[in-house]
């Protein structure tokens, strides 16, 4: 469903990403793992084209985009893309200025031009599924991290998209929380929602991935299932990275 | 104070506070609401990617700023004329405080709107919003609650400017003290009593302006 070739992209004269081909089919779960600064958060941006890439394709269901020096991609197909996709940042960025009830209700309401009724409804059954039906009227403030992870979650989840896309969704959390967040995602999953999700969890990666992708330096330099990709790893640099992960976590 | 000194401030004391209230604080409000308008829209051009409305905004801003207000008003009320525009002392009252409001209020929204981290912009460009969209409902909101305390600054400040526009004629609570004053020759005694008179007008805003900024708080502890 998700069909990315030959992307690039460069910040100034820092190439980021140099040639990434990522499939992702309907239902499945694609997990980006790989070293700081290796170009995970840029690959998971051009998925929703908050970053544009330089050059490459991107194919997303019914939308299709080709990117080359010049090419000016127009707005209205950067948004159809947008209401297919939803993103879950490592910092959540719920709007704190709206209960978490609203916060899910916004885009509904905003973009999807639904009546209020209809997406507060909605908006109850997705609170519901993340654990939170008691916290609808709580500002992201009043919120542990763990909570405002999943309120932002079910707000991604509202505008009905075709993937949903995780960067680092456990990241900023203390280690208590992050088990809840992670049991949601485990939970959609399971009930066939495709995911792409960038983590540092690899335990998690090895339970709930289809596919893992590894990147350094921005190339993918390993991909497979997941036991292929973590358990027998054959690039050098790959092993390393692994390696370190496992000194960390036994930490 | 003799009692002639106190028999005049008895009778000068209403009318002044009268033409406070009629005059002094509507040309505030109306100022205030116009340089609002003003500043907002000002603040939206200098952050978009149109040149030249960015141009002349920044160009405004420059001049208003750079320039007394004192010499703003003359220039609006004696100098247009020569220009063939002739406008009354109010109207020129109102443009001038309103131009000046707008210019240092849209310094105080433009910083609000960029102080919002670009993370909602991200969430909001993310769940398919228009830019429009998303500076209506996720950053302007939270822009305003931002400015909020130093816009309160600027409406104190501003009560306290409206005395300015004496200088073109236009007869608010300063210009009237002043012709108490021609009256009874007591400049110390009534332009005390003046200042009483807008010390008690900022007070009250000052108070006003610390429950708001109490009921800001419940919302955003971040
Ligand atoms: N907006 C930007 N402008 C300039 N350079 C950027 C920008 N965003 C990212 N970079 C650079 O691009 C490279 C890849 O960044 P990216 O955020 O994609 O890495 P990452 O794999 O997500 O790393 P991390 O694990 O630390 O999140 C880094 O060197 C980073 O400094
Ligand atoms: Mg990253």
């Amino acid at each position: 469903m998700i069909e990315i070739r030959g992307l690039h992209k460069s910040y100034g004269s820092l190439e980021v990403l140099k040639g990434v081909d990522v499939t992702l089919p309907k239902g499945k779960v694609l997990v980006i793992i790989g070293p700081s600064g290796s170009g995970k958060t840029t690959l998971l941006r051009c998925f929703n084209l908050l970053e544009v890439p330089d050059r490459g394709s991107i194919k997303l269901g019914d939308n299709s985009f080709e990117f080359h020096a010049g090419a000016k991609i127009p707005q209205k197909d950067i948004l159809a893309l947008r209401k297919s996709t939803g993103m879950v940042f490592q910092s959540f960025n719920l709007f704190p200025h709206m209960t978490a009830i609203e916060n899910i209700m916004e885009a509904q309401v905003t973009v999807q031009k639904k009546n209020k009724g209809e997406a507060r409804k909605r908006a109850e059954v997705l609170l519901e599924k993340v654990g939170l039906a008691d916290k609808a009227d709580s500002y992201p403030h009043k919120l542990s991290g763990g909570q405002q992870q999943r309120v932002a979650i079910a707000r991604a989840m509202a505008i009905d998209p075709e993937v949903l896309l995780f960067d680092e969704p456990t990241s900023a959390l203390d280690p208590e929380l992050v088990g809840d967040v992670l049991k949601v995602m485990k939970q959609l999953a399971a009930e066939g929602m495709t995911m792409a999700i960038v983590t540092h969890e690899m335990k998690f990666a090895a339970d709930v991935a289809d596919h893992i992708i590894l990147m350094d330096d921005g190339l993918i330099i390993e991909q497979g299932s997941p036991q292929e990709v973590l358990n027998n790893p054959k690039s050098s640099r790959a092993i390393q990275f692994l390696n370190h992960l496992n000194g960390k976590s036994e930490e | 104070m003799d009692d002639r000194q106190i028999q005049i401030v008895m009778d000068t004391f209403w009318p002044l506070l009268k033409a406070g209230v009629l005059y002094t604080i509507p040309l505030t409000l109306i100022t205030f609401a116009l340089g609002l308008i003003i500043a907002v829209i000002t603040a939206l051009i200098r952050l978009s990617s149109w040149r030249i409305p960015k141009l002349i905004a920044g160009f405004y801003v420059w001049i208003i700023r750079g320039t007394p207000l004192l010499v703003q008003l003359f220039i609006i009320f004696y100098g247009l004329p020569s220009a063939g525009i002739i406008l009354s002392p109010y109207i020129s009252a109102i443009i001038g405080l309103s131009l000046s409001v707008g210019a240092y209020g849209s310094e105080i929204v433009r910083a609000a709107i960029l102080s919002i981290q670009k993370g909602q912009w991200e969430a909001s460009y993310s769940l398919g919003m228009t830019r429009l969209q998303a500076l209506r409902r996720i950053i302007l909101p939270q822009a305003a609650r931002v400015s909020i305390p130093p816009l309160g600054n600027s409406f104190i400040s501003l009560v306290k400017d409206t005395s300015l526009v004496s200088v073109i004629t236009f007869v608010e609570m300063f210009k009237k003290s002043t012709q108490y004053v021609a009256y009874y020759y007591e400049p110390l005694l009534i332009y005390c009593e003046v200042g009483v008179i807008y010390l008690l007008f900022c007070s009250v805003l000052s108070v006003l302006q610390n429950k708001v900024e109490k009921r800001l708080e419940r919302f955003s502890a971040s």
